[in-house]
Order: C-alpha cells, then structure tokens, then sequence
C-alpha cells in the first residue's frame, strides 16, 4: 500500500469564535497532512476578546496547513457559520483563507447557483428546488427588513427580546460577501444533498464520507411539510413586505392622511402592547425561517482507521428525519466516536431518536467512550424561560452524563483559543 | 351626522365592502369593487369609530403611524356613490368597515342566544386594529383584548386584511367564542383547535348569505369569473342551482384575497372547504391534523347540510318560467335558510362541553339546540340531513340520543337536589350555582378532590316558532387538578414512558349545565376528570406536539395557528428531547 494511501491519524482542532463554528481537521498520512476546514463564522464572539479574533483564527489555520487548504465546508449560510469568509480589500480573513487556496469547496444544494431565480441554466428538476432556494433568498431579504423594523420597534420594546431579534436578524442576512468569497475560491464547487458524493474522496485518500442531509424536496416527505409550495409564497409575501417597510420614503401606509405625532393617552396600551405583539410575531417568523434555514446544513460523517466522526452543522430534527428513516444509516451511525454537537446545543438539533443510536455512550470513562465537542456561547440565543436557550441545559446534562464532553467555551484566555484533539487510527 | 343627539332607530346602515376588494362586478356600465349597506345596532359614536362595545385603534406596529380618526363618524355614503381608489385609499373607509362587520357579527349572536355576550377578557370594548402591522395575517389577540388585521403588497397592490368580509367575520367569532367557550383555546386535541378555526369559518360563510342584494348578483357568478357582470336577471338558470355549483360559487370561498395570494391561483380561496367531497378516511388522515385543515371538515359536513336543504327547497318550488328560478325567490330562501343555520350554530354553544370539545359533542350540542327550539323538523329536516351529513364525514354524534330523537343529548338520570338552593338566584348567581353542583357532585359525577369554578351563569330568551318564549338559563363550571406525571396512576390516566416523573400536568374537566324556566336541569353536557381514556388520549396529543413544554402553552394561540397553516406546518415539532 503506497505510503499516503490511508491517514494514521486525525487532528481536531476546535476554535474558540464565540457563538459560531468553527473546525479544522488535520489527516496526517506518512509523507503529507491534508486539511479540510469545517465552517468558520461567529454571530457572536466571547467575553474580552480582542476585535481581531476571526483574523486570528483565519491566520491559525493558515499556519496550521502551512498555507494549503485542500477542502471548505460551508455546512449552511448562517453568519454563525460562514462570516469568517467574508472579505475586506485582501485584509479580512475570507482573504486569509481565500490565500490557502482550497482544492473543493462543499456547500449544501441550495447554493447551487444554478438554482438561483434568475439563472439561465437549470438543474435536471428545477422547479420544486427553485422554489425552494427562492423561498431562502426571500428570508434573506425579509431578515434585512426586519432589523429596519425592529429599529423602529426599539424604544417599546425590552432588552432581551430587541437583542433575540437582532441576533437571529444578523444571522440570517445574506452574508454576501463570505456568500461570494466562497463562490470564487476552490477549483471545484460541489453542492451536496442526502447520499450525494461528498467531493472529498480524491483529496483525502483513505477517508471514506457520506453526505447525511440536507435531502432536498423530492427526497423527504419531511422536508416537504415544511416547505409546503404555499410556504414559498408565504415568504415571497413577506420579502414583498419587507421591501416595502424598509423604503426610506415610506413613513405611513397612507401618506396623506393625518397621524399624531404624540399618541392620545387612550391609546398608548393598546401601542404599547401592539410592539410587543409585533416584536413576538417577527421572532416567530425569524425562528421559523432560522430552523429552514439550519435545515439547509450539510451533514458529514467521516470513516477513517475504524473510526467515525460526525459533522452535522445546524441539522435541526427536519433535516434529520431523512436521515434516520434509512435502517441502513441508522446502522452506520451507531458507532460514531465524535459528535460535534448539532447547532450549538439547540434543542431539536440532536434529536433523542439520533442520540440513542450511538453505542459509544457510556456513563464511566473508557477509551472508546463516545466524544462530543460543542462549540457554543451561553445567552445569545432562545430563552430559558422557554425551553429554548442554547445550549439547551438538559441536553447539556445528557451529553456530560454519557460522553467526554468539551465546550469551547472552556476556552476563556486571551491566547487560549482552540483545542485539539488528537485520534489514533489503524 | 350629529354625534350628541341619540338616533332614534334601533339599527344604522352603513357601507362595507361586500366580499373582498379583488371581487369587482360591473355594475351601472363599469367594473368596480362590490359594496353593500349592512345595518348594525345603533348608538351615539365617537371617533374612531368607538362605540359601546368596539373600539378602533388605527395603529400601524410597522412604521410606528397612528392616524387619526375620522371626526366625522359618518355611515360612509351610499355603495353606489363610492370609488375604488376611495375605497382602497381612505383608512377611515377602512376603520368603519371593520366596525361595522364586528358589531354586526357581535349582534347576530346575541340575536341568536338571546341574551348578552361578553368578550373573553374583563372589558367591554374589543380594540380593532385595522392596519396592526406589514404582514399577511390576521387575528384575535385575547392578552391584547383586539382583533388585529394586517396588511400586505402584492403584485397587484395593497391587500387589506380588514376589507374582507370573511376575515373580519372569521376573526371576531374567534373573540365571541372566546367570551362564550373560554378553554377553546386551549391546546387540547387537534378537534378543539380545529373547532375554533371551523366555527368561524361557518359563521363567517352563512353571515354572507344575508347580504340579499349581493347574493342576489353573483349567485350564479362562479369563482374562476371573479370579475364577471353584476346581474339583474330576473332568473337563475336551474343549471347555476346545483349543490356542486353553488359550492363552487363565489359565496362559499373563504378569504379569496388572501387565498388567491397564498396559493398563487386566481380564483382559488384560501380554504374551500364546502368542496371537501364527504369521504369516511379525512378523520384518520395526518394531513387533517393541522386545525385549519380538520376545521374544513367540520365547515364541510354543515354547509353541504345547508346546500342539501336550499337545493332541496328550490326543487320544491319547481321550474317557474323555462328561463329558471325566480332570483328573488331563490335568493330568499338562501338566506332564511342560512339564518336558521346560523342561529342553530350559534345556539349550540350552550349545550357544548366547556373543555375538550370533539366534533361529535358539538353535533349532539347542535341537534339539541335546534329541537329544545323546534320540535318540529318537518319544513327543512335540518337535524335528519346535519346527522346524515356528519355521518358521511365519520362524525357520529356523542350521544346516542332520547328515543323519538337521535343523537340528541339525554336528561340527566339522577333526580338533583334543589331544596338548598334558590331558583332566582339561581338565574345569575355563580356562588348559587356553585352551591347547586356540590350538593348534587355525586350524581354529577365531579371530582371532588379538584379545583371547581362556575365560569359563568347566564340567563337567555329565545323566541320559538310558535311566537312562545323559551326561558333557559345556561351555566357553566370547570375543574382543574394539577399533578405531577408519577400520580396520573392514581387516577387512573396513564403515564406516558418519555414523560419525567416530575412533568407538571394540568387535568381538565368541565360541564355545561342547561336549566328550565323551572329552574330544573334540563341537560348536563360534560367531560369528567376521571374519564381515563379521555384524559390519556390528551397528554399523549400535548405531550407529543410539545404543548406540555415550559412556555408553550399561550404563545399567541391563535395568530400562532395562522401562521403554523402559512408555513405549511401542521403542528409544533414532536417532543424530541
């Protein structure tokens, strides 16, 4: 067998970027490493870290590859996931990471330009998947609307429920400059679906990868509830919506007719309540097109050495529905090593029907014990009152209890940020 | 209009629009939006326009715009005399509508139960937002004590929600229901969710056919000729007056705007439920889990029943000229036929459970309404034709029935004990009332270990057809226990296994009790506590759908359930942690 033929071993390295992903894995093969970077983006960054953290991160894994990236992954579009791609005149670290000059770049169906509404070339079934990434563009644009909104909504509204809706508002605008950066960098685009070929093969020989998800609409039922064709138009309306709230030169729906500049005493709990009701409904339309949106994640699972590691991005349960409807993957899935933790720790993101497959959990410390590795930042999204915040706690408790578990937020140094893990493979 | 003197009549007429703004006739030689004149309870306005039980608010949460009222509180001048673009461009055009369709609606309930009706929270007046915010809903708010009515652009303009008859109609029944059923809203079952949304849907699809003069021109107008001729025929073709057809019609659409913009197909509504052929299987079906989608079964049974007796009656009358049916006639009975529905509808609220309604209880409740009322069924067979019409949706009625009549509910068996209690106090005290259930809690089988409330005692007249009052008083009691997942056992509901031992569970139950002008309980329609199978059948729904989670119970119900049906999603995610 030639010398580079199979990885000995697996380097993960995990970095600290706040809320956000960021993973570099490092196959080290007799003569040569090979290195593939999983998502690099953060919505928001750690306690006292200085500005430049993602220029940090970008020149650590430059350093690391030694200036040679041989793949991106871009599991999905989320700031959270890809704002460190972004550019600034040749000085960002999009720039940084452009320079290492990536042999492919993985991004999941959706951002298939030839999807895009307005592109001449089709794919083989346009229509439904169009649709579809129609709908996606429309949550950008209304995502960019609704933090003009919210600007207005401002003063009426509390501190904590203003900062939910920013953040999921940042997280979901188009993010074009990372969007664009990723287009032209890489010899080879690939856009993964379920059981799509990962793209990986030639440039990490040994490894073997499976694309788990995203399925695209003709393949999951499940997809399909969500994505209803009235849902597409349903988002339609409200990128409509959304154009018109933010026209600079719209002050009122009826222009000419007269308004108060002070609202009448009667009045004002009835305003009053109604921002509330309104700031409510925009992050329940957010949260919604948030989940669609983690629902576009790539899903990857490596099988290298008689090891397995799983990457599912942001896969949220819909996306994962697929997935496990398959006896086949289920089976593939029972003895992963290493979990990276779906979406931060949310709580449909590692759905109970996913954890109990894995045979590697146990409550005492073994070798074989399963891995997890979160990468999260407590209080930026969801809320404890609700079930919702991120990480969600009794996840947390679960992956403590039966799992080696690592948050990067153990990483509080100012020079502390990553953590590698090192795995022997035969 | 002068505002200090009180008008003198009982009712004032003001102009609406008929249907919904993208629904244009021609009319006098050209094409325009249809409006109409509806009369609504009269009373000295203020500006808004505020009266005693409605209050507009024209608030936009979206550009942060209030507009001021209209100082003149004027019914809107004749249909004839308005412009579209007045009618599009006005909000004061706007906020009458919307006040005039809500008083209306208001009105025909209490028409229909003969008394009063109160909204669901401690106010008198319901706030209407006609322009609440940029989005393409529309709903009843009870923490905010308002319906509130978006607004959103289309390809061909601005849609109003608050300009569409059936949205406004819709919307408030959500309000009236809320203030007759309090615990409707809650998460409960996929039926009770569904009712709410059902209801409104049949309330707001009858309330049309007493728009006389606009049934009468686009009767046989059908909807894929949304902007056909206004007619003045005298006839209507016994073609135009089968069931399919007039299912088909403009009338029984719902929310044609907004469907027509959901769905990207002109012409088609939003929900057309009448066309929903009757077939066993929808009961069992996943897709008719989600409430809007369940509720068209509902709305399907009782509108193909009304469309059966009006078809059945126009071929009673027979073929009066070969041009067809007298289009008066036609449009007359339509209309006396609805209103009875209508009413009967309405007037089954009062023998419907208070908690965990299916639709079966709600047919029992429906046939009983109408025979306490009409013992004669012999001029429209309604119950006959309502039960068969169920029937073929696999909605038996609840109750078995009393002999002579099926599927109404039976008397209570045991004999109560009213020497402790006061008949007239009785008649509207809760306290009386409550003393009335726990002297007899035995025979009403209550649970005597939970909290028990009257929600409400209230006395009702309704004139029957033979010109005599019938006298009733209707009263009604909850009962709640709260208990941790690990003592459900000892009520014999089972535990869910994935539920944790400490999961804190509400159990409900809950009883309409009916007396008569004797004071003597002439019905008790209830759901016990201890009904195990019930109670089981519940938790798994909530637990499954996630309802049991922190939190997640009041989240905005209704606007919650809306916006659920746009994005295609059929109920909250299954319970995956």
């Amino acid at each position: 067998m030639p010398a580079d033929a199979k990885p000995y071993e697996l380097r993960l390295r995990a970095y600290q970027v706040g809320f956000g992903d960021c993973f570099l894995l490092t196959f080290k093969y007799e003569r040569t490493r090979r290195h593939v970077l999983i998502d690099f983006g953060s919505s928001g960054k750690p306690p006292a870290t200085s500005e430049d953290l993602m220029l940090r991160v970008a020149n650590n894994i430059k350093d690391s590859c030694e200036g040679k990236l041989h793949a991106v992954v871009a599991t999905h579009r989320h700031k959270d996931h890809i704002s460190g791609f972004a550019t600034r005149q040749g000085k960002g670290p999009g720039d940084i990471i452009a320079s290492c000059k990536p042999e492919v770049v993985i991004q999941p169906w959706t951002e298939d330009p030839r999807l895009r509404p307005n592109a001449r070339s089709a794919t083989q079934r346009p229509s439904r998947r169009k649709s579809f990434t129609a709908g996606l563009q429309c949550m950008h644009e209304f995502s960019g609307a609704m933090l003009k909104e919210l600007a207005r909504l401002r003063p009426g509204l509390g501190k904590g429920l203003y900062n939910q809706l920013a953040f999921l508002g940042e997280d979901n605008i188009k993010n074009k400059s990372a969007v664009n950066n990723l287009m032209k960098m890489g010899r080879r685009h690939l856009y993964v679906r379920f059981g799509s070929r990962s793209g990986l093969e030639s440039v990490i020989p040994g490894v073997k990868t499976w694309v788990l998800g995203p399925p695209d609409p003709e393949q999951s039922e499940e997809i399909l509830k969500m994505r209803s064709k009235d849902a597409d138009e349903f988002w339609h309306l409200l990128s409509l919506t959304g154009k018109f709230i933010s026209r600079s030169d719209v002050g009122a729906l009826f222009p000419t007719a007269e308004s108060y500049s002070t609202p009448p005493p009667q009045t004002r709990w009835l305003i009053h309540h109604m921002q509330s009701l309104r700031a409510d409904q925009l992050l329940e339309i957010v949260r919604a097109l948030d989940d669609v949106m983690n629902n576009t994640s790539v899903i990857l699972l490596f099988e290298v050495g008689g090891k397995k590691f799983l990457f599912p991005g942001d896969a949220q349960w819909e996306n994962w529905t697929y997935a496990l409807s398959k006896p086949a993957i289920c089976t593939l899935l029972e003895d992963v090593c290493l979990y990276k933790v779906g979406h931060h720790g949310s709580l449909n993101a590692t759905p109970k029907s996913l954890w109990k497959l894995f045979k590697n959990r146990s409550t005492t410390k073994s070798a074989a014990r399963l891995q997890c590795v979160i990468s999260t930042m407590s209080g930026k999204h969801g809320s404890a009152s609700r079930g919702t915040e991120v990480p969600r706690t009794k996840l947390v408790e679960e992956l403590k209890k039966e799992s080696d578990y690592f948050t990067t937020q153990e990483l509080r140094g100012k020079k502390t940020f990553f953590k590698d893990f090192d795995f022997r493979l035969r | 209009m002068d505002q200090s003197a009180p008008p003198r009549q009982r009712t004032r007429r003001i102009t609406i629009v008929a249907l919904d703004p993208s629904f244009r006739v021609k009319r006098g030689g050209r094409k325009r939006i249809l409006t109409t004149e509806i009369e609504v309870p009269a009373e000295v306005l203020a500006p808004g326009p505020s009266g005693y039980r409605v209050q507009v608010i024209d608030y936009d949460a979206s550009t942060n715009t209030l507009y001021k009222p209209s100082r003149e509180v004027s019914d809107g001048g004749r249909p004839d005399e308005l412009e579209d673009s007045q009618i599009l461009s006005d909000p004061h055009f706007h906020a009458r509508n919307v006040y005039a369709i809500v008083m209306r609606t208001l009105a025909r309930f209490e028409f229909a139960l003969g008394r009063r009706v109160s909204w669901g929270f401690y106010g008198h007046q319901l706030k209407v937002a006609p322009h609440a915010f940029a989005d393409a809903n529309a709903f009843y708010t009870e923490d905010n004590q308002a319906l509130m009515f978006g607004y959103f652009p289309s390809r061909k303009g601005m849609v109003f929600t608050c300009l569409s008859h059936h949205i406004v109609a819709h919307e408030t029944t959500h309000a009236l229901l809320d203030g007759l059923r309090q615990r409707y809203t809650d998460p409960s079952s996929p039926e009770q969710a569904a009712f709410h949304e059902g209801f409104a849907d049949v309330v707001a699809l009858l309330s049309i056919f007493s728009l006389r003069d606009v049934v009468r021109g686009v009767i046989d107008l059908r909807s894929k000729r949304r902007d056909g001729i206004f007619s003045h025929s005298q006839f209507v073709s016994a073609a135009a007056l089968t069931p399919e057809k007039l299912r088909n019609s403009v009338l029984l659409g719902l929310a044609e705007e907004m469907g027509q913009e959901l769905s990207g197909v002109r012409g088609d509504a939003l929900r057309r439920s009448a066309t929903l052929i009757p077939d066993t299987r929808y009961m069992d079906d996943p897709e008719f889990r989600e409430p809007h989608r369940r509720g068209e079964i509902l709305v399907a049974a009782i509108i193909n029943a009304f469309l059966e007796v009006w078809v059945k009656r126009l071929r009673d009358l027979g073929r009066v000229s070969p041009r067809g049916l007298n289009r008066d006639r036609v449009v007359e009975e339509g209309a006396e036929i609805a209103d009875y529905l209508l009413t009967m509808s309405i007037r089954a609220l009062d023998y419907a459970p208070p908690v965990d309604l299916q639709f079966c209880d709600y047919l029992s409740a429906l046939l009983t309404a109408d025979r306490e009322i009409r013992t004669d069924d012999s001029k429209y067979n309604f119950r006959k034709i309502l039960l068969e019409s169920f029937n073929r949706y696999k909605m038996p009625p609840t109750s078995k029935g009393d002999g002579d009549e099926p599927g109404v509910w039976r008397p209570p068996r045991a004999r109560m004990r009213y020497e402790r209690t006061h008949f007239e106090s009785m008649q509207r005290d809760p306290n009386e009332v409550f003393r009335f259930i726990w002297e007899n809690r035995k025979d009403l089988e209550l649970f005597e270990d939970a909290y028990t409330r009257v929600q409400s005692v209230r006395p009702c007249l309704r004139i029957g057809p033979d010109g005599f009052a019938l006298k009733e008083t209707i009263a009604e009691y909850i009962q709640m226990i709260e208990l941790q997942a690990s003592e459900l056992r000892s009520l014999g509901i089972k535990a869910l296994k994935a539920m944790p031992a400490d999961t804190v569970v509400k159990i409900y139950g809950g009883g309409a009790l009916v007396f008569d002008e004797y004071g003597l309980l002439k019905f008790h329609v209830h759901n016990r506590i201890l009904d195990t199978e019930r109670q089981t059948k519940r938790l798994e729904y909530l637990w499954q759908h996630g309802y049991i989670q922190k939190g997640s119970s009041l989240y905005r119900r209704i606007s919650h359930m809306h916006r659920l049906r746009a994005l295609g999603l059929a109920a909250p995610r299954p319970n995956e942690e």
